[in-house]
């Protein structure tokens, strides 16, 4: 067969980046949503997501690839992506309207033979509840991580794929375009494939789950977690992938999802995941590190405070879940000076808050600095001209942004996670 | 965690401080005074909530624009006499507010609610009282709870300590009493157990800025710092004029912790700085000098 055409319903972070992962391998690729601004502009180069390789990855394939806001337009596909977001509600649960509906209007414009695969996180037993025939039906387990997306995408580990009887072999367009990424492909269940997408992310919670624990206590008893880890990542059993650097919670969403995905499931059916619901709150207690730690070393009632970085991470124009936003809303009290590279300082959303040129800039004049995002531009950031510019000494570092020796040599006191705040009246370094 | 109706700070129209002739409920009535809140306070005299009219005389006194602070109790629970007693009380504050309606209800509860090794506990923790005393609260909070249909606010404070405290529990009333005496003071153990301990007039505070907020929901009232009872008793005689022995005994029971998270109390009220211990301690000693 020559090779299949491939589509994407959804232009979303996951369906851009997929699809342009896919045009890189040579696919011919139909990249829909119906959001007709949103299609113009990525058509017109002009990208809504932010991701290192991304815009290199749109050029290299801009031959290979079309943008449509008519899903009509999907039928000239062999094989179409679900590609659409899955938004949550407060408490984490998926709405899946949305996403429904895109799929019913997606398989009314299907040629009789296309492929359907489900790319979105989705529950257990949604995708074989879908009205299409099973052989041409298929859940494909997505990675993507933010700020990581393209080589994700482009250098995947593994495809994990969901169908109906895994002793089958993959219809041969499905089969070519995974086969074009050399990995190796994991047939399996439906649910089974769903349940390994929440399955990873379980796993990595965990991870993230101990280390934050064990960095609290760090804190407390006078270790540091940053000299544990590499003994950690040593040990063939944690391996030197393990999420083992301490954060502030869960963010982004797509795990906390997952979360009460498990903790509902359970529930309906009787298992026992108590510790999903202890992940949860371990969770929402290190989001809460900046909070506290700020609230207990600045005492001044009319204060200034910088805030550096609005992304809930690096790389990424994303706010949702991000712990800045988090600590910000819990500062009214105070006055504020933020600034993001990517992120508009509208975005935080607090009464006393003005924007800054520049990271150097935001810290002017503040009592106290939290780098809440570990932007690499920050990195740049000399503590010696935050201690000059700065009117207090309180430094919130929670990722390490800055050389911790030349925060302290340079007068400031400096808070960060996993070790116990080092304060430049009491400690000298050689 | 709280949500205030009141975003900024409003005086409410009256409020009626049920249990205000109590160590608690003076030192709420004294703060409200000092706000210039308009107030009813009623003690066991006005209102012995006991008495089988109770009900009766607490409605009639109640008026729609009112915000009432249930603060009065039988406490420490020892036996189950006072649990039931205690319950009978809160039986008539539920009647009395179900036939007449209020503004809001603030209830003075206690972290006795918490299982023991709830740690930190943060408002969500497990309710699982191991006591009398915490089954109370928590049963009279259930029933406040599904009874009324007002808005709520339940505060859950810790150790509290303070000049009147009229309590000769272990911890800082019972250390300053025998300091003040020059007798010895005894801890279990080595006194490593840690509490939280929280100023009486900071429990005044939050109540009042909750009662200014028109808030609901649920709050700890404790400092977010823990202290060993042998630290404790060490700032007491640091402050007593008097050289005063503290003294270990053989350990008879299991070390116990009590540590808080109070992530949602500096969210509710941003603004609001407790008394650090030492500091407390020192104005006990100057108000009961």
């Amino acid at each position: 067969m020559s090779a299949p055409v491939v589509g994407f319903a959804g232009l979303t972070h996951l369906g851009l980046v997929s699809a342009l992962a896919v045009a890189s391998k040579g696919f011919r690729v139909v990249g829909y949503d119906a959001d007709a601004a949103r299609v113009r502009d990525i058509a017109a180069g002009r990208l809504p997501v932010v991701e290192p390789g991304l815009d290199e990855l749109a050029r290299g394939c801009a031959q290979r690839i079309s943008f449509s806001s008519q899903v009509k337009d999907l039928g000239a596909c062999d094989l179409v992506y679900i590609s659409t977001d899955v938004p949550t509600d407060d408490r984490g649960q998926s709405d899946l309207s949305g996403i429904s509906a895109s799929i019913a209007q997606v398989i009314a414009s299907l040629s009789p033979r296309a492929l359907l695969v489900v790319l979105c996180q989705v529950p257990p037993g949604f995708t074989r509840a879908l009205p299409l025939p099973s052989e041409r039906l298929f859940y494909q387990v997505e990675t993507l991580v933010f700020g990581r997306a393209v080589e994700r995408a482009t250098r995947p580990e593994r495809y994990i794929v969901g169908c109906a009887d895994p002793g089958k072999a993959l219809p041969e367009a499905f089969a070519a375009v995974l086969g074009a990424f050399g990995c190796p492909i994991l047939p399996m269940r439906y649910e089974s494939a769903e349940l390994a997408k929440i399955a990873i992310n379980c796993c990595l919670v965990a991870s993230v789950t101990i280390a934050n624990t064990l960095a609290e206590l760090s804190e407390r008893i006078g270790a540091d977690w940053r000299e544990i880890v590499p003994a950690l990542k040593l040990d063939a059993r944690i391996g030197q992938g393990a999420y083992l650097a301490p954060g502030l919670g869960i963010a982004g969403g797509n795990l906390e999802r997952d979360l009460v995905t498990i903790a509902r499931l359970s529930q309906e059916t009787g298992s026992e995941a108590s510790v999903i619901l202890a992940f949860v709150a371990n969770s929402r207690h290190r989001r809460d590190w900046a909070t506290r730690v700020l609230h207990e070393e600045v005492r001044k009632a009319d204060a200034l405070i910088g805030i550096l970085g609005l992304a809930y991470k690096e790389n990424t124009h994303s706010t949702k879940n991000s712990p800045s936003l988090a600590l910000i809303s819990t500062l009214a009290p105070w006055r504020l000076k933020v600034y993001d590279p990517v992120v508009p300082a509208a975005a935080a959303n607090h009464p006393r808050a003005q924007g800054a040129a520049s990271a150097l800039a935001a810290a002017e004049g503040v009592d106290a600095l939290a780098i809440m995002t570990p932007w690499p531009a920050f990195r740049e950031l000399k503590p010696a001209d935050l201690a000059r510019v700065m009117a207090g000494r309180t430094v919130l570092d929670p990722y390490r942004v800055l050389d911790e020796r030349a925060a302290v040599a340079a007068g400031l006191d400096y808070l960060t996670l996993g070790a116990p705040p080092r304060r430049a009246k009491e400690h000298r370094y050689a | 965690m709280l949500e205030h109706s009141n975003p900024a700070r409003k005086a409410p129209s009256r409020v009626v401080i049920i249990g205000a002739g109590g160590f608690v409920g003076g030192a709420i009535s004294a703060c409200l005074t000092a706000d210039k809140v308009p107030m009813l306070p009623l003690t066991r005299q006005e209102l012995d909530l006991l008495k089988p009219e109770a009900a009766a005389t607490l409605q009639r006194l109640l008026r729609a624009d009112d915000s009432v602070v249930f603060v009065s109790a039988l406490a420490p629970t020892r036996n189950n006499g006072m649990l039931i007693d205690n319950l009978r009380m809160a039986e008539a504050v539920c009647a009395a507010l179900a036939t007449q309606p209020v503004a809001q209800l603030a209830y003075i509860s206690s972290d006795a609610v918490y299982s023991d090794d709830a740690n930190p506990v943060t408002e969500r923790s497990c309710q699982q009282p191991s006591s009398l005393h915490g089954v109370m609260h928590l049963a009279r909070e259930i029933m406040l709870r599904t009874t009324l249909k007002l808005p709520l606010a339940i505060l859950r404070p810790t150790l509290i300590y303070g000049a009147k405290d009229p309590h000769n529990g272990y911890g800082p009333n019972r250390f300053r009493l025998l300091a003040a005496k020059g007798e010895v003071i005894t801890l279990f153990g080595e006194g490593e157990e840690k509490r939280d301990h929280v100023h009486v007039d900071d429990v005044a505070a939050l109540v009042s800025a909750v009662l200014h907020h028109r808030s609901k929901g649920v709050l700890n009232i404790a400092t977010g710092r823990s202290a060993s009872f042998r630290e404790v008793a060490e700032m007491v005689v640091a402050l007593s004029p008097r050289s005063v022995e503290i003294r270990g005994t053989p350990r008879q029971n299991p070390i116990t912790y009590r540590h808080f998270d109070i992530t949602d109390g500096l969210k509710a009220f941003p603004e609001f700085r407790y008394v650090p211990l030492r500091e407390g301690l020192a104005r006990v000693a100057k108000e009961s000098a």
